[in-house]
């Protein structure tokens, strides 16, 4: 009964967890402008980020080895540095977009400016990330993430036609006058918010902290399997919900508040309370895991005890990472940048950094020397080749598309 | 934790204990195994040191990047007398190599500067490190490159038996060249094909020229070429 709780609270963590700032704008935004066009994309991104998180959290249970230790074992010091500073940037991106998303969404309940709010939020998440246990981060955020699926509530209340929306998403080109370039961006930007990198540092450095074992390998994949198809579910279900309200009116979404306007109405404030409640867990919990990302990423590159599960002063300079991520978040949000344009551009370098960390856990997770007898299967490699194939082209196409649609304007 | 002891059998040193995370007796993080210390003994080279640190790590970065980073490591305390000597661990610590190294003590006071090599008196034998071995060129008899050291392996006592060499050394170490069975099909075929020239040669028929920073090896050696996929 224990356990089976326990794997409850595990899928039910993956489902809420999966949704970050960057899949509520990316496939709102996605929704208004495309339909459902674009929905396939967030099915292969899903598939991805099950393929690649099973291979690094399966690496974890196994040798205990967490992603940036097998980045510089694998590619070296010099390679390690490259892509660590790539990832890094990356990362740090994703973390103030985060921050300032938080920040919107206590906008969008408190109706105080978020430049007031997010030296508030950004303490918060420091001291959490300080004080709070690695647990209760990830269980508390994840559970009232899911206040988030009010959105799929709301798409039943929004009385669609059913088939008109099968047909969007079986409709696989630009709509009205859209070019096909500027699809192709989103696409793009979908599917980084999908598989964003961070989401794997922190799983994989996560299953180190819950001290993984072989035996953990069955239940890590039932909230994998179960958990992030879910999440995806929810990410189709706000992309329908931006279609129902806004493609009619040749709207677009450019704010967080115009994400949650379905919600008010088809459901009314009560609805519209749910789901800042979720807007606010799920970027909290996002900004907790991506600051604990970067903290992860550089101490495991050069070797300094990390983690949560020992005391914050023998973990002295994985605790001192974390705080200048989070000066300098706050320092960027300071420069009054729009956080949902920050957001804009966060998912699309996601898809551009993907390769460097897929490709090594790729490797070894093939590698008998750290997974004995548990290495890839033959199913496991073919879907592994694909996305190794599919993260490659998504990334080497990313920047050219940004140039071209100028960030799909 | 399931995995082998790699140090119960002859092992390769780049591919499996270079840039490894180092763990004490409890489990708690001590550093990355940065580099090696490699000692002139009556057997040859032999592997007697973890080193760690930037002191070890610095010099490993090739081109202007690693030179600049090393320079300005210096810099930042000039005043120390140690700062450009790296950690050293004896291999008289070391309990075991599986995909971390564990140690046989604390982390408590385990990271001791290596001694200066500008003091060492002609009584101590010789240290010298893995990563400026992994840096020469090699020729042959004719003085035509071969390429460079990519990997050297050691017995179960650590000493450098034979020498791993190819032309470049982009994806040499993902352990593809040794291990013919490694998925996936297409990384491993694309691999392979790139170190197609790869070349083992024993320790006796090579002689590392340390003040010409250059290896040199035999002419009439027989190759042992790397199986083909």
């Amino acid at each position: 009964m224990k356990r089976l709780l326990s794997v409850a609270l595990g899928v039910l963590t993956a489902i809420g967890g999966f949704v970050d700032i960057g899949d509520l704008v990316t496939n709102a935004e996605v929704g208004s402008r495309f339909g459902l066009s674009l929905a396939w994309v967030t099915v292969i991104g899903v598939v991805g980020i099950c393929v690649f998180s099973e291979m690094s959290g399966r690496i974890a249970a196994v040798s205990g080895r967490a992603t940036f230790d097998l980045v510089r074992e694998r590619l070296g010091p010099g390679m390690g540095m490259v892509n660590l500073l790539g990832s890094m940037a990356v990362t740090l991106l994703t973390f103030v977009a985060e921050i300032g998303g938080v920040s919107l969404a206590f906008q969008l309940i408190t109706g105080v400016d978020y430049l007031l709010l997010f030296p508030v939020v950004g303490v918060l998440v420091w001291v959490i990330l300080w004080r709070a246990k690695f647990s209760h981060i990830e269980n508390v955020f994840g559970m009232l993430g899911l206040g988030l699926l009010v959105f799929v509530v709301a798409l039943f209340h929004l009385g669609p036609d059913w088939s008109q929306l099968g047909h969007s998403a079986l409709s696989f080109h630009p709509t009205r006058d859209e070019s096909w370039a500027t699809w192709a961006y989103y696409g793009v930007a979908l599917f980084g918010a999908a598989m964003t990198p961070y989401e794997v540092f922190f799983f994989s450095s996560g299953g180190v902290e819950e001290k993984w074992g072989p035996k953990d390998v069955s239940v890590m994949r039932t909230n994998v399997f179960l958990g992030f198809p879910l999440g995806g579910l929810l990410s189709v279900a706000i992309a329908a919900c931006a279609y129902l309200v806004y493609y009619p009116l040749q709207a677009s979404v450019d704010t967080l508040g115009q994400v949650g306007l379905p919600i008010a109405l088809a459901l009314g404030k009560i609805g519209l309370a749910i789901a800042l409640l979720g807007f606010v867990a799920a970027t909290f919990g996002a900004a907790c895991e991506t600051g604990l990302s970067t903290g992860y990423s550089i101490a495991q590159y050069f070797g300094w005890q990390w983690g949560k599960f020992v005391r914050t002063d023998v973990a002295a300079r994985f605790h001192l990472v974390i705080l200048l991520a989070t000066v300098l978040a706050m320092g960027v949000l300071a420069t009054q940048v729009d956080p949902v344009m920050v957001t804009e551009a966060s998912v699309v370098f996601s898809a551009v950094a993907l390769p460097l960390t897929y490709f090594p856990i790729l490797v070894v997770a093939n590698d008998p020397d750290y997974m004995g007898e548990r290495v890839n299967g033959r199913v496991t490699n073919a879907l592994g080749t694909v996305f190794l194939i599919v993260v490659t082209v998504a990334a080497v196409a990313a920047l050219p598309l940004m140039v071209w649609t100028r960030m799909g304007a | 934790m399931s995995l082998e002891n790699r140090f119960d059998q002859e092992y390769d040193a780049v591919l499996h204990l270079l840039d490894r995370q180092v763990l004490d007796k409890d489990g708690l993080f001590v550093c990355k195994v940065d580099d090696l210390e490699l000692t002139e003994t009556e057997h040859g080279l032999t592997a007697t040191a973890l080193l760690a640190g930037s002191p070890a790590l610095l010099p490993r970065v090739s081109g202007p990047a690693g030179r600049v980073a090393q320079e300005f490591w210096g810099k930042m305390g000039d005043e120390q007398a140690d700062r450009r000597l790296p950690y050293r661990i004896d291999f008289a610590l070391v309990e075991e190599l599986t995909s971390a190294v564990t140690l046989t003590v604390t982390r408590h006071k385990v990271l001791v500067r290596a001694p200066d090599p500008e003091e060492r008196d002609d009584e101590e034998p010789v240290r010298r490190r893995l990563g400026t071995l992994l840096r020469f060129p090699v020729l042959d008899a004719s003085g035509r490159t071969e390429g460079k050291v990519l990997d050297v392996r050691l017995d179960e006592e650590h000493r450098l038996t034979s020498l791993r060499i190819g032309k470049g050394s982009i994806a040499s170490n993902l352990g593809y060249d040794r291990n013919e069975k490694q998925g996936p099909a297409l990384v491993r075929a694309f691999v392979r094909w790139l170190h197609r020239h790869q070349q083992e040669v024993a320790i006796q028929d090579a002689t590392i020229d340390w003040e010409d920073r250059v290896v040199r090896i035999r002419g009439d050696r027989t190759r042992t070429q790397s199986t083909p996929a």
